[in-house]
């Protein structure tokens, strides 16, 4: 048993051991947790990935005359200000207000930038008071001219994250990077056996050993501290997560980085490294958590429903090895197959390293001592959000108007005026879809003469399902430029159709 | 050996099996790793491989019918941006990007054809592409 105070003492005499969380692992496997506890005084972890939820405080000081800042532009980039007159908080994930510029320059690149030192341009506008005349403020500044930039991130340093892989037939675009088709890569997340709240699990307890509201760390190659729980904390489903501080002015754009992950949005990159006291065997035992003793689900993201099926379950040794085989349902086979598929990172595991290191560097130095947390972090929560989904099966015109393949155009024709529709959909024998033909196509088949409903229909059609949110349908008709998709049962029978009018219909909008 | 070459076919040949008779005539080894049809031309990435000989034959072949050029340096990796995350791995069709024991991302300039892909999905931006 140690205390706090007695490493402390120690790292300012320069007699503590320092381990990273990777060195730490052989050593518990050869020493047992006691002897590891007592050998050991602190265990210096580290995690570099993508983090959404961070953003920092800005307070600019007052300009002559003075303004109360409502909207305020940060090389383009809107910092919210409905706080005091000159305190604004700018968002990581915040796009660029200029849609041309979009996703890729944003919240966090202004951060990266001004980290670095460079010049930002603040543009800012607000209401006249009598004690605020000014109305408009434009000038330029840089981390030196605020009073204060104190990163403040509600959520970072996640326990762990799913990995992800998608089933459909198309390229996506998601969180987690670009995913290819027919499950033909897994990304994945996280720092894994160099994971600060890995290593700080206490896996019987469903508890942190050590870490708590107060706990000093290294934040983005700064110091900062762990002010509590993150948002979405769930330590009961190992999946921890923290609400962090820090003074921007102390960063480094080595440890923060901008980025904009394609098709999807901007983000920062933050190293966050945590040193752990190791004060008892329990808290020695779970810093030899490794790679393979940490499970990872690989999700379809596929499937854009906030409960995506689990693929397969793999863990962080085997992802990073390169690729992983997974069992999936070949529709063509009509059996489930082996598949071995590449895996690819979107955090960075050398970089997490390089941040266990550097702190390990900055406690045996004596830079860098330990604090004694004032609070537990709290029990958090995460549930989903109570919103309720439509779903195609509530706005689905029925019953079907479908058609046989064998129709002529006239027929076809006659069809969609008498029941003033566009799209019809073609089926076989059984009812189920094999085409689409809308007005369009029949004009076209006028003009071009041509007699044969199989020659003018759309053959890959965009299906829907009954239970699909109307969302999802509205996204395929945006992606794909069509205007009505069939909805199909299990066996490709059509129930019905969802159209762009039934969509817009249901906004409220005046149907065309 | 191997020899990786950019090609373009002049727009009278666009329709001839240009290819197929430089394989049959050189029995070089053709692998075409991109084409691109175009109204005016067409462009191709090809990597002969066979002899000295059957390559020069070839070459001299495929300029009758087009023009080639070699492969330049065509992507660097900003050592100062790149986090080495390893993304961009798996979006490279002929394996020129690997992750080293280090986990450093490292890239072997010379086996690039310049599809761009790596490019286009770096979250950090930390790929240069010369323009072909």
């Amino acid at each position: 048993m140690k205390t706090i105070r007695e490493i402390n003492e120690r790292i300012k005499k320069g007699d503590a051991v320092v381990l990273t969380a990777e060195e730490m692992i052989e050593v518990v496997e050869e020493m047992g947790p006691e002897g590891a506890a007592k050998e050991v005084d602190v265990v210096t972890t580290g995690t570099f990935g993508a983090m959404c939820s961070s953003g920092v405080f800005l307070n600019f000081g007052h300009a002559d005359p003075p303004i109360k800042m409502m909207k305020t532009y940060l090389n383009g980039v809107e910092a919210y200000s409905g706080l005091a007159a000159v305190d604004a908080y700018l968002g990581a994930a915040q796009p660029n207000s200029d849609d041309d510029i979009d996703i890729n320059y944003g919240g966090a690149h202004v951060i990266e930038d001004l980290v670095a030192g460079k010049e930002v341009r603040l543009v800012a506008e607000g209401y006249t008071t009598d004690c605020y005349p000014r109305k408009k403020v434009s000038t330029t500044i840089t981390l030196d001219d605020v009073n204060q930039a104190i990163l403040v991130n509600p959520r970072n340093c996640y326990q762990t994250y799913a990995a992800a892989t998608n089933s459909r037939e198309e390229k996506i675009y998601t969180y987690m990077g670009t995913l290819l088709p027919e499950y033909s890569n897994i990304n994945y997340s996280g720092a894994g056996q160099l994971n600060p709240l890995q290593n700080d699990y206490n896996r019987e307890r469903k508890t942190f050993n050590t870490i708590g509201i107060g706990t000093k760390i290294f934040l983005g190659g700064g110091i900062g501290y762990v002010i509590g729980e993150g948002t979405q904390h769930d330590p009961d489903k190992a999946f921890g997560t923290l609400m962090v501080k820090g003074d921007l002015k102390t960063m480094s754009p080595k440890f923060l980085r901008a980025a904009t992950i394609p098709n999807y949005g901007c983000t920062l990159y933050i190293g966050i490294g945590i040193p752990i006291p190791v004060l008892n065997e329990e808290v020695a035992k779970a810093c030899a958590v490794r790679d393979e003793d940490i499970e990872v689900p690989i999700l379809d993201y596929g499937v854009p429903r906030r409960d995506r099926p689990v693929v397969a379950r793999t863990n962080y040794k085997e992802l990073r090895k390169g690729e992983v085989t997974i069992e999936i349902y070949d529709s063509d086979l009509g059996r489930v197959v082996e598949k071995t598929v590449k895996t690819a990172s979107v955090s960075s595991y050398k970089k997490s390293r390089e941040v266990a290191e550097e702190l390990k560097k900055w406690i045996l130095n004596g830079e860098f001592t330990l604090s004694e947390p004032v609070a537990p972090l709290g029990r958090g929560s995460c549930k989903p959000m109570k919103a309720e989904a439509k779903l195609v099966r509530d706005i689905l015109s029925r019953p079907p108007i479908v058609a046989k393949q064998n129709i002529s155009i006239e027929e076809a024709a006659r069809i969609l005026t008498e029941k003033n529709i566009n799209h019809l959909p073609i089926v076989d024998e059984e009812g189920r879809l094999i085409g689409i033909v809308t007005s369009w196509d029949i004009a076209r088949a006028v003009a071009q003469n041509i007699n044969s409903i199989s020659e003018i229909m759309t053959r890959h059609v965009i299906s829907s399902t009954l239970d699909e949110p109307i969302d999802v349908v509205a996204r395929k008709m945006s992606r794909y430029d069509i205007s009505g998709v069939p909805v199909i049962d299990k066996s490709g029978k059509v129930v019905g159709i969802v159209t762009a009018e039934d969509l817009s219909k249901l906004l409220g909008y005046r149907k065309f | 050996m191997k020899k990786r070459i950019y090609y373009w076919v002049y727009e009278k040949y666009i329709d001839k099996p240009v290819i197929s008779k430089v394989i049959l005539e050189t029995k070089v080894m053709i692998n075409i790793l991109m084409a691109k049809m175009r109204p005016q031309e067409s462009f191709l990435i090809l990597e002969l491989s066979g002899s000295e000989k059957q390559i020069e034959e070839a070459l001299d072949l495929l300029e009758k019918y087009g023009e080639y050029e070699d492969i330049p340096k065509i992507i660097e990796k900003n050592r100062e941006r790149c986090i080495d995350c390893g993304a961009c791995v798996v979006h490279c069709p002929v394996k020129a990007i690997y992750q080293d024991e280090d986990y450093s991302i490292v890239f072997k300039e010379e086996e690039c054809i310049g599809c761009k892909n790596c490019a286009k999905i770096c979250p950090l931006k930390a790929i240069k592409v010369f323009d072909i």
